[in-house]
């Protein structure tokens, strides 16, 4: 299990423990975080589970594939730097401390 | 002694009081009759779902697999392999690119809807389903129209397997081999004139810089064919059952059509029409007491995972205003329903019209005549009867 800190649209802050393999769309989904749609069930064919990605273990993430790069181009919110899409990223002993930042909308 | 077998007539019926068993008593339990593990909690599948690698599909998705397709479709290889045929199909299918197909829905299902205008009863999906989502798949990928109702006889049967032999039978297989057949002409034909349509591009790709070899062409295309009109004829038919035994969610949606993408949502949760799918192990992996061996093959059972009060609270309740995230009723990870832009679409304008001509209905029959399938689960008639403040009093 690894501690991840979501930041929902409104603001409010919550943790939750995330089993590896998990990807991030699918703990915050499961566990009631709100600010993520995961339309397309996580196979990076929509852009409803986007995030901003704070916190120095964003270095230990995987950087996005071409596919994922393609569906940023389609975020509702403003894309920045550190956007990412959720769904994409899954849960390792090296991420504890990331903290996952929702956008105000999805879609 | 309690047994789970996928094949049975009275788990097509009815499989949620055996998935509440599997689940609290049996979460990893092997099928002796199918030859299968079945996993059932929601958070199992999922685990099972994120880990491609230990749950492969290159030995087949559907529960009972037809011959030769494996490793030629999307549902029925690993990445990379997979996101590479996926990739080429996918713009297709991704929301941005399903606006132009609104209208075309729209005049479809308005003209389906439009026959029952007189109906009193009727069958949901010999006279609406049926006709729907046959001419919505022929737009969509502009199939020639004039062989509607063959195609869909063929799509409905392919995905059925025999209670008795628990395998495919020779009308399922015939069924699979037309289809085929009937893949192959519309390819050749798109090749010898390319337009701008899904299988024209498809036909005609290259990943890599190599052409698609011709049995993942002419299955990937057999099976976009079979999903788009038997699943999502499966489902609409399992929606308005729902909408039929639930008044209050039914009068909600009439009166207000945008509630409409709750019903379809709550329903996906409720009895998605994909039940179970398969997956072959790679590795042994010990779950729940139980070591499941390298060459297993594992069911997913998706219906059970929407059901899992784990998850979702009180999850025998139909409940409008659930609005379940995370639920199972198009899979998930890399293998989710491709169609699931396109169902949701096609979904919200069917019902939106169905209502405009159908504002009220109920069941007729009390005992439905289910589908036999160990992969999916809809019933093969629906019988609906107007309600009017006549009838109603």
């Amino acid at each position: 299990m690894t501690r991840i800190t979501f930041i929902e649209p409104q603001g409010a802050e919550v943790e939750i423990d995330i089993a590896d393999g998990w990807t991030l769309m699918q703990a915050a989904t499961s566990q009631g975080v709100e600010g993520i749609e995961a339309e397309c069930g996580g196979s990076c064919a929509c852009a409803t589970c986007h995030c901003y990605i704070e916190g120095e273990p964003a270095a230990h993430l995987p950087t996005p594939t071409q596919t994922e790069l393609e569906m940023l181009d389609n975020v509702v919110a403003a894309r920045l730097p550190n956007s990412r899409l959720s769904c994409q990223i899954k849960m390792a002993p090296d991420l504890e401390g990331l903290i996952v930042r929702m956008p105000e909308a999805q879609s | 002694m309690f047994s789970f077998d996928p094949y049975s007539p009275a788990v097509d019926a009815d499989p949620f009081p055996f998935y509440k068993r599997l689940r609290d008593d049996f979460p990893c339990y092997w099928s002796e009759e199918a030859n299968i593990w079945v996993l059932t909690r929601y958070a199992d599948i999922v685990t099972a779902l994120n880990d491609w690698r230990t749950y492969s599909s290159a030995k087949g998705n559907l529960m009972t697999e037809l011959p030769n397709r494996a490793g030629a479709t999307l549902g029925t290889t690993d990445p990379p392999r997979h996101d590479r045929l996926r990739g080429l199909v996918q713009r297709a299918f991704l929301k941005r690119n399903l606006e132009g197909l609104a209208e075309p829905i729209r005049g479809i299902a308005r003209d389906v809807a439009g026959d029952l205008k007189d109906s009193a009863q009727f069958d949901f999906i010999a006279d609406f389903t049926s006709k729907f989502t046959v001419r919505v798949l022929f737009a969509a990928l502009g199939l020639p129209l004039g062989d509607e109702a063959v195609v869909r006889e063929k799509a409905v049967l392919m995905v059925q397997s025999d209670p008795r032999t628990r395998t495919k039978g020779p009308e399922h297989i015939a069924a699979y081999t037309w289809m085929q057949d009937y893949a192959s002409k519309v390819i050749a034909e798109r090749r010898a004139n390319p337009q701008d349509d899904l299988i024209s591009h498809f036909s005609l790709a290259e990943i890599d810089g190599d052409r698609l070899d011709e049995r993942e062409v002419l299955l990937t295309t057999t099976t976009l064919i079979m999903a788009g009109i038997e699943s999502l004829g499966g489902f609409m038919s399992m929606l308005t059952l729902n909408l039929a035994d639930h008044a209050d969610a039914r009068r909600a949606v009439v009166a207000d059509p945008a509630r409409l993408p709750d019903a379809i949502e709550e329903s996906l949760r409720y009895n998605t029409s994909g039940q179970r799918f398969r997956r072959c192990l790679t590795r042994d992996v010990d779950i729940h007491g139980k070591t499941m061996r390298e060459g297993d093959f594992v069911c997913l059972a998706y219906g059970s995972g929407n059901r899992d009060d784990r998850q979702f609270a009180n999850a025998d309740v139909y409940d409008l205003a659930r609005r379940p995230k995370g639920h199972l009723g198009f899979g998930g990870g890399v293998h989710a329903c491709l169609g699931n832009a396109i169902a949701r679409l096609a979904l919200n304008i069917a019902m939106e019209e169905f209502h405009a001509v159908v504002p009220d209905y109920a069941r007729v029959q009390e005992q439905l005549p289910w589908m036999p399938s160990s992969t999916f689960r809809s019933p093969l008639r629906l019988e609906l009867a107007r309600v009017t403040s006549a009838t109603a009093r």
